[in-house]
């Protein structure tokens, strides 16, 4: 039976981020969530498990607390999890990612036929880890598809390129890449929050994989991004409207 | 020979990335520039003639074999003879080809790069990208070399050529086959105006109900002169628009003089390609929404009723 891999991350929701007075970034208020790609790729892996049967492993790396984002993870259709959990995965770059996922899945998974990744990360968005993966696993890796079937032995995936659309088949096991057309990502229930918590979860420490991924940057600054508008307000009646026209005039953009 | 290796699908793209190597090299840092190509890819002479020293010239891809297939051949010549830095344009294709060989070379890459310096007092690569959709900033400097980098087309300028000059070729061996295989390639049909160049840019967002009323937002961008554009949603789930009408993050970046959100929420991966709008207007209905903090003229409403009295206001002081 067929065993996918879906890979997820547990990410601060951006709409929550401030700027404070000073330019700073401000995190003090922000909620987590599971990067939004990684819902389709959980909701791919849970679809070709609907239609080809074997199950659905839910792989992911992250700090202590993604511990909800294991349970939100398993109420959309996978059926155990894989969580490496460590305080300093918060601040992974995507190489020491991919090298932990790489060991997770050959140690843990052991033999698999597709690995899904989000085309890239609601955070970093450094579009890398499902390729850097393939590459560590030494298996092919299709990305940026917008659709993918299984045929006996083998994924065929439709990518999505600034030329035109290129349909591809690779042998398995492979990783692929997904856009966000792809599927639309189920709200799991009650029934799948509850059926959730009882499913199996493997946790595994720092100590348990091998020596940490050297990292390859240092950071020099992180700063807020400057958004400074005027932010003038206008109603929709008529008066207003024209009030708007004439301010698009004054400004010089109406020819 | 250490320096600079460029990889890009089009040669418009490795001239962009080449003015960004002759920029760090008058900087200080030290190399030659070298730029791949293959039959079809950038064209050798006038990668020569924009200030490539080198071409890492690569055999025509097999049948049936995606342009990705390259990557084992580049990695090989890369882990023989390491550049300091690889430059990819940050296509698709491009992204795939940097992920694998900073996967190969186990480097680090900067994917979508916004900046790149050389501070020669101190040696230190300063490469720039954002974070949080845009949210923040981040400068890093790598810790180990080779070190690779994603840009953006239309990141970089590209500078004058010179006719005449002449990079030297050097052949790289053709790549072992590619377990992935191409069945079938739909090209895209272009279509739409140049929406980096309109000097107004009228996007849509998902406030329309249905394919159809776009119609409304078409005619105030001609009435302004200006293009029509969109947010992710109208490009990637409901294929209303094409995607290289799409603004923002993932999207195109645009510099208009004006543009108008119309049922557009704000949200920062989409506000992230509007940064270098001179003006930024708004048409919501929902005064929390995000896009009115960062907008500079907002009109709250509806759009069905906002924007025939927009027209129709505007008709009015346009002079005929
Ligand atoms: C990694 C990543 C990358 C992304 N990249 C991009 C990107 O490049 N570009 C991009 O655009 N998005 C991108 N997104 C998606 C982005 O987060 C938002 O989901 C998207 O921009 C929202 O599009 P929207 O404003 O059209 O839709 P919505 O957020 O649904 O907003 C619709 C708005 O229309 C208003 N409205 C509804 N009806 C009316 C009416 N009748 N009259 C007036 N107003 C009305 C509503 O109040 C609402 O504010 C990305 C997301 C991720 C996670
Ligand atoms: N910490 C992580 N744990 C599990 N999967 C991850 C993690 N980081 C990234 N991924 C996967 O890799 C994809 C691309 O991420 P990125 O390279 O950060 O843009 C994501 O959509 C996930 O599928």
């Amino acid at each position: 039976m067929p065993v996918f891999v879906a890979c997820f991350k547990w990410v601060v929701d951006e709409a929550y981020i401030r700027r404070t007075s000073a330019g700073e970034l401000d995190l003090s208020s922000v909620g987590y969530k599971i990067s939004d790609y990684d819902r389709n790729a959980l909701e791919e892996a849970a679809r070709l498990k609907e239609s080809a049967g074997g199950s659905v492993v839910a792989v992911t790396v992250g700090i202590p607390e993604a511990t909800k984002g294991v349970k939100d993870a398993l109420s959309r259709g996978a059926d155990q999890a894989i969580y490496a959990a460590d305080p300093s995965f918060g601040t992974l770059e995507a190489s020491g990612t991919a090298t932990i996922l790489a060991e997770v899945i050959r140690t843990r998974v052991g033999t698999y036929d597709l690995i899904l990744c989000g085309e890239g990360s609601s955070d970093l968005y450094d579009q890398q880890v499902g390729i850097r993966l393939a590459a560590l696993l030494g298996i092919p890796c299709i990305s940026f598809v917008q659709k993918l079937d299984l045929e006996a032995g083998r994924v065929v995936a439709e990518r999505r390129l600034e030329d035109g659309i290129e349909r591809v088949a690779a042998t398995l096991p492979a990783v692929v890449t997904l856009l966000p057309d792809i599927n639309v990502p189920r709200i799991p229930g009650v029934k799948d929050t509850l059926s959730a918590s009882r499913k199996p979860v493997v946790t595994i420490g720092r100590e348990e994989l091998g020596l940490p991924a050297e990292p390859r940057f240092r950071i020099l600054s992180l700063s807020a991004s400057r958004l400074e508008r005027q932010c003038e307000r206008f109603g929709s009646d008529e008066a207003d409207l024209r009030r708007f026209a004439g301010a698009l005039r004054q400004k010089g953009i109406l020819r | 020979m250490a320096g600079i290796w460029i990889c890009a699908e089009q040669t418009g793209q490795a001239l962009e990335l080449l003015q960004a190597g002759k920029n760090l090299r008058e900087a200080g840092m030290a190399g030659g520039l070298a730029v791949l190509s293959w039959p079809g890819g950038p064209r050798p002479e006038d990668l020569g003639a924009g200030g490539a020293d080198e071409v890492l010239l690569l055999p025509p891809p097999g049948d049936g074999q995606p342009l990705e297939a390259f990557a084992p051949a580049v990695l090989e010549e890369a882990r023989k003879d390491p550049p300091d830095l690889m430059l990819f344009a940050a296509t698709a294709r491009g992204k795939d080809w940097a992920a694998r060989i900073a996967g190969g070379l186990d480097a680090g890459l900067c994917s979508g790069c916004t900046a790149l310096r050389w501070d020669s007092a101190s040696g230190t690569l300063e490469m720039e990208r954002l974070l949080y959709g845009g949210a923040a900033v981040l400068r890093i400097a790598p810790l180990s070399f080779p070190v690779l980098a994603a840009v953006l087309p239309g990141t970089f300028r590209s500078g004058p050529l010179t006719p005449g000059r002449e990079a030297r070729i050097r052949n790289l061996p053709a790549p072992p086959p590619s377990p992935v295989t191409v069945l079938e390639r739909r090209p895209k049909e272009r279509q739409g105006q140049d929406v980096t160049a309109a000097r107004v840019v009228v996007c849509a967002g998902r406030g329309f109900e249905k394919p159809g009323d776009l119609a409304l937002a078409r005619e105030l961008a001609d009435l302004l002169g200006g293009a029509l554009a969109c947010t992710r949603p109208l490009s990637e789930e409901l294929h209303w628009l094409p995607e290289d009408l799409c603004i923002g993050l993932s999207g195109i970046q645009v510099k208009p003089e004006l543009y108008i959100g119309i049922g557009v929420s704000g949200q920062v991966q989409h506000l992230t390609g509007i940064r270098g709008a001179k003006l930024v207007c708004a048409v919501n209905r929902d005064e929390q929404a995000p896009i009115f903090a960062a907008a500079d003229l907002g009109i709250v409403g509806d759009l069905y009723a906002v924007l025939p009295g927009l027209v129709q206001a505007l008709k009015e002081t346009t002079p005929a």
